[in-house]
């Protein structure tokens, strides 16, 4: 089955997000696909790669984005909720001129057209906030 | 159709309540994250049509010791099994 | 952008109060977004989302912006379908005179069927 998943909550901040990441494990695992991820919200903390944590722990965010990178997932930061949060991609990082860009990579800045889309042409959308 | 209801609050949220009325014949709820606690409170689950599924998901209760506690009312299931139901209902609703 | 080959029933449920957080706003934004890809929508305020629609709202003072005509916003997208949930007014002691606007009043088991027929739900 394409699943998509929108996270609406920070790391850290609720559960959310680790549940989240451990449901789309969980999917993969079974053999259905993801079609998009959707951060939104305060979720879109969870793709800001400026965190540090403890030497021997590994971030929610930096899971997030191994994750993302590892399967190759389509994976989508709201602009409207990114950009007030700090959350910027490459060129907003640029046309702001702050010398980098605070998102990680293996996300994309996209408009909420993705979200409908997702819900769209997805067999399950499922929200974690 | 039928959907499937997660409810991720601690039962202070009224959450299950709020999505009580909202439920129909066939439906199915999962406690997950701090929704779990709901399962210590009879008053919710009591309520609920009989016809209801309800399940609880065995990661969150492990984290609260929850395990151990009467939750008979509740089917316990893995992320395995949360996907699974995700599949088995035409949709999902998430309550948070 | 949009791969819009069949048309889906989408219904966007808004349960919070307007400014405390952005949940209501997003809510609208989202449902907004979808009448711009010409999906069918469904927008239902349900509990604390029916203290959206009280009159006499002005949130200047809090520096927000006021969410006043929102019904008014969701009509001119072509979002016909709102929906107002009896029981949430009632649990309020909000009545139905008590919102300036046109909605349809509904009881919880015609939410039901609403959710039922949708493909996908946003419950906000």
């Amino acid at each position: 089955m394409k699943f998509s998943i929108v996270l609406t909550a920070a790391p850290y901040s609720s559960e959310a997000a680790a549940t989240a990441l451990k449901f789309a494990k969980a999917l993969l695992g079974q053999g259905h696909t993801i079609y998009r991820l959707f951060f939104f919200n305060d979720g879109v903390h969870a793709a800001n790669r400026f965190t540090t944590v403890a030497e021997n722990e590994i971030s929610l965010q930096q899971q997030w984005d191994s994750f993302i990178a590892q399967h190759k997932i389509d994976s989508v930061v709201c602009v409207t909720s990114a950009f007030k949060r700090g959350v910027l991609d490459e060129q907003e990082a640029k046309r702001q001129q702050f010398e980098v860009a605070s998102m990680y990579g293996s996300s994309e800045i996209a408009g909420l057209g993705q979200l409908i889309d997702a819900a769209v042409n997805s067999d399950r959308l499922v929200n974690f906030g | 159709m039928t959907s499937l209801h997660t409810i991720s609050k601690a039962p202070s949220s009224r959450l299950f309540e709020c999505c009580l009325p909202a439920l129909k014949h066939g439906d199915g709820v999962l406690f997950i994250e701090d929704g779990v606690y709901y399962c210590l409170t009879d008053a919710g689950l009591a309520v609920s049509n009989p016809d209801l599924e309800v399940f609880s998901l065995q990661e969150d209760l492990d984290a609260r010791g929850l395990m151990n506690r009467k939750i008979d009312q509740a089917d316990v299931i893995d992320y395995n099994g949360f996907v699974e139901l995700c599949c088995r209902y035409d949709k999902v609703i998430s309550w948070f | 952008m949009i791969n819009n080959s069949h048309r889906q029933t989408i219904t966007f449920i808004s349960r919070t109060p307007p400014y405390g957080s952005d949940r209501a706003q997003l809510c609208l934004d989202t449902a907004l977004a979808a009448a711009v890809f010409d999906q069918e929508i469904n927008y239902v305020f349900y509990s604390d989302g029916v203290l959206q629609l009280l009159n006499n709202q002005n949130a200047d003072a809090i520096d927000c912006k006021t969410l006043r005509n929102i019904t008014e916003t969701l009509g001119l997208y072509g979002i016909k379908n709102i929906f107002v949930d009896r029981g949430s007014l009632q649990q309020r002691d909000i009545h139905e005179d008590d919102l300036a606007t046109a909605v349809q009043f509904i009881d919880a088991e015609r939410l039901a069927e609403i959710i039922d027929k949708s493909h996908a739900v946003f419950n906000l």
